[in-house]
């Protein structure tokens, strides 16, 4: 992959472009949508919610993490298929593929985070220390991300369907996921698959280090690291297999 | 010295006689059993050697195999047998502009297509000003693609992938479009290239071209290679096949 730098590194450079430059407020739009869910969301749950300790904040931190999943995965979906003459008509390694795509957007997502921070100063008062440690848990979310966009994508080729049947999956997890409601109120029988749910362990350990200040659970970290390196493992093989004939299904 | 061995590779295409591409069609096929494809062989038990510093031009009918055997050898595909090695640093020319970017300008165009064909940025940045000259496009750098007219479009494309400097090039008929001008050019570069010594696959449909620039010639029909060897020889029996 060293030898591909430039190109991993070009192409990530034009998906962000092509994302941003044509609009005139660029990465502010980008921004715009995340923040207006995150508001109507609050409009309507402060209600039910709004005496959970530090509902807002979480509420905003939750969004921004899910956003990572969401266009993460349905972006990365399209990536071997909307890139066909790459595929096609030269030979790259078409992981790379892939792997530009989730770049762009961990880009993306990094730049929501760092604009979430003076958010959560100014609601909260201060910055947890532990907020250092957002880094570390977006490199492993990146690989849980990437692998899954490696198995995506490379279904996607022989299943043109995949998209619409992952877009009802997003949807169907975002309401499983607590995002504009907290864990308290799942049911004890539920609380166990919750758990096991890889978004629900990264929107946790978000706000563990970035609202509350404290560390990961040991639980957390042995989900996700589970989920991230079976995400790449599974994804990786999947694709190696099936990307032998993208050329002829594309 | 041997720069390009192809041993024994045969292609087969799985063509089904109802081709399931969703979810849906394929759980509907697996309810009703259809499991109905026909196999054909795109390319069988073809062998052959390419010697540095030659130029092979590949001859045949349509669907005779002749872009399979330049997209297997260019990596696109994946040959069902046999094996195909190739030296040192190969640039594959299926289609003149791939990865090129509408939305972005001419000049980041030419370092993304730059970089997919395997050039350095620190080569493209010495060579900049040759590329935009030899395409004469260097009022329109700061241009968007889309605004480009197909003419130019090319130009910008032939002048950046020249500027490869690989020791195989794999060429699928992709110079036969454009002007008089710009067939021209690409023929007087492709004599360049031959000159300085580099392994040419040359596929192509135009004879004249073909008997130009290529001391050997290969002709094939329906995945087998019928002939191969002197240009002229391997083109009259082509054309009394024909």
């Amino acid at each position: 992959m060293w030898q591909y730098r430039e190109l991993i590194r070009n192409l990530t450079v034009a998906d962000l472009k092509n994302r941003y430059q044509n609009t005139s407020l660029g990465f502010l739009w980008s921004l715009l949508s995340p923040l207006l869910l995150a508001g109507v969301l609050y409009f309507f749950f402060r209600h039910l919610f709004g005496r959970e300790e530090n509902f807002a904040i979480n509420l905003l931190v939750g969004i921004m993490a899910w956003r990572f999943f969401a266009n993460g995965t349905s972006s990365s979906l399209y990536a071997i298929v909307s890139n066909s003459s790459l595929v096609t008509k030269v030979y790259v390694p078409r992981q790379i593929l892939v792997l530009t795509t989730t770049l762009a957007n961990i880009i993306s997502s990094l730049l929501e985070f760092i604009i979430l921070l003076p958010i959560i100063f100014a609601l909260l008062g201060y910055l947890p220390i532990t907020v250092l440690l957002l880094p570390l848990i977006h490199f492993v979310y990146f690989w849980f991300i990437f692998g899954a966009g490696l198995l995506l994508s490379s279904l996607y080729v022989y299943f043109r369907d995949l998209n619409q049947i992952w877009n009802v999956l997003v949807s169907i997890l975002f309401f499983c996921t607590p995002i504009f409601y907290p864990i308290s109120i799942v049911p004890a029988y539920l609380l166990p698959y919750y758990q096991l749910n890889p978004v629900t362990q990264f929107i946790g350990m978000y706000r563990d280090v970035m609202v509350a200040g404290d560390l990961p659970s040991w639980f957390s970290v042995v989900v996700v690291l589970g989920f991230a390196i079976a995400a790449y493992l599974v994804g990786s093989f999947v694709f190696n297999k099936l990307q032998r004939r993208f050329a002829e299904e594309i | 010295m041997s720069a390009i061995i192809v041993d024994n590779v045969s292609k087969k295409f799985r063509i089904p006689h109802e081709k399931k591409t969703t979810v849906f069609q394929n759980i509907i096929g697996l309810i009703k059993r259809q499991f109905n494809y026909e196999d054909l062989w795109a390319l069988k038990n073809v062998s052959f050697e390419v010697n540095k510093g030659e130029a092979l031009g590949i001859i045949g009918r349509n669907g005779s195999g002749k872009s399979t055997l330049l997209k297997i050898l260019a990596r696109v595909l994946y040959p069902d047998s046999g094996s195909v090695s190739l030296d040192g640093k190969v640039a594959s020319f299926l289609e003149l502009g791939v990865g090129f970017q509408p939305e972005l300008t001419a000049r980041e165009n030419v370092y993304i297509y730059s970089s997919i064909l395997g050039v350095s940025r620190r080569q493209v940045d010495k060579a900049y000003d040759d590329i935009f000259d030899f395409a004469e496009l260097k009022k329109f750098e700061n241009m968007k693609l889309k605004n480009f007219s197909s003419g130019m479009y090319l130009r910008l494309a032939f002048a950046t992938a020249i500027n490869a400097t690989p020791d195989t090039l794999l060429i699928d008929e992709v110079f036969a479009v454009g002007d008089e001008a710009f067939k021209k050019k690409c023929r007087d570069k492709m004599n360049q290239f031959k000159a300085e010594g580099k392994t040419i696959i040359f596929v192509s449909h135009n004879l004249k071209t073909v008997q130009e620039l290529c001391q050997r010639t290969m002709l094939l029909d329906t995945g087998r290679i019928v002939t191969m060897g002197d240009t002229e020889r391997v083109i009259n029996t082509y054309l009394a096949m024909l």
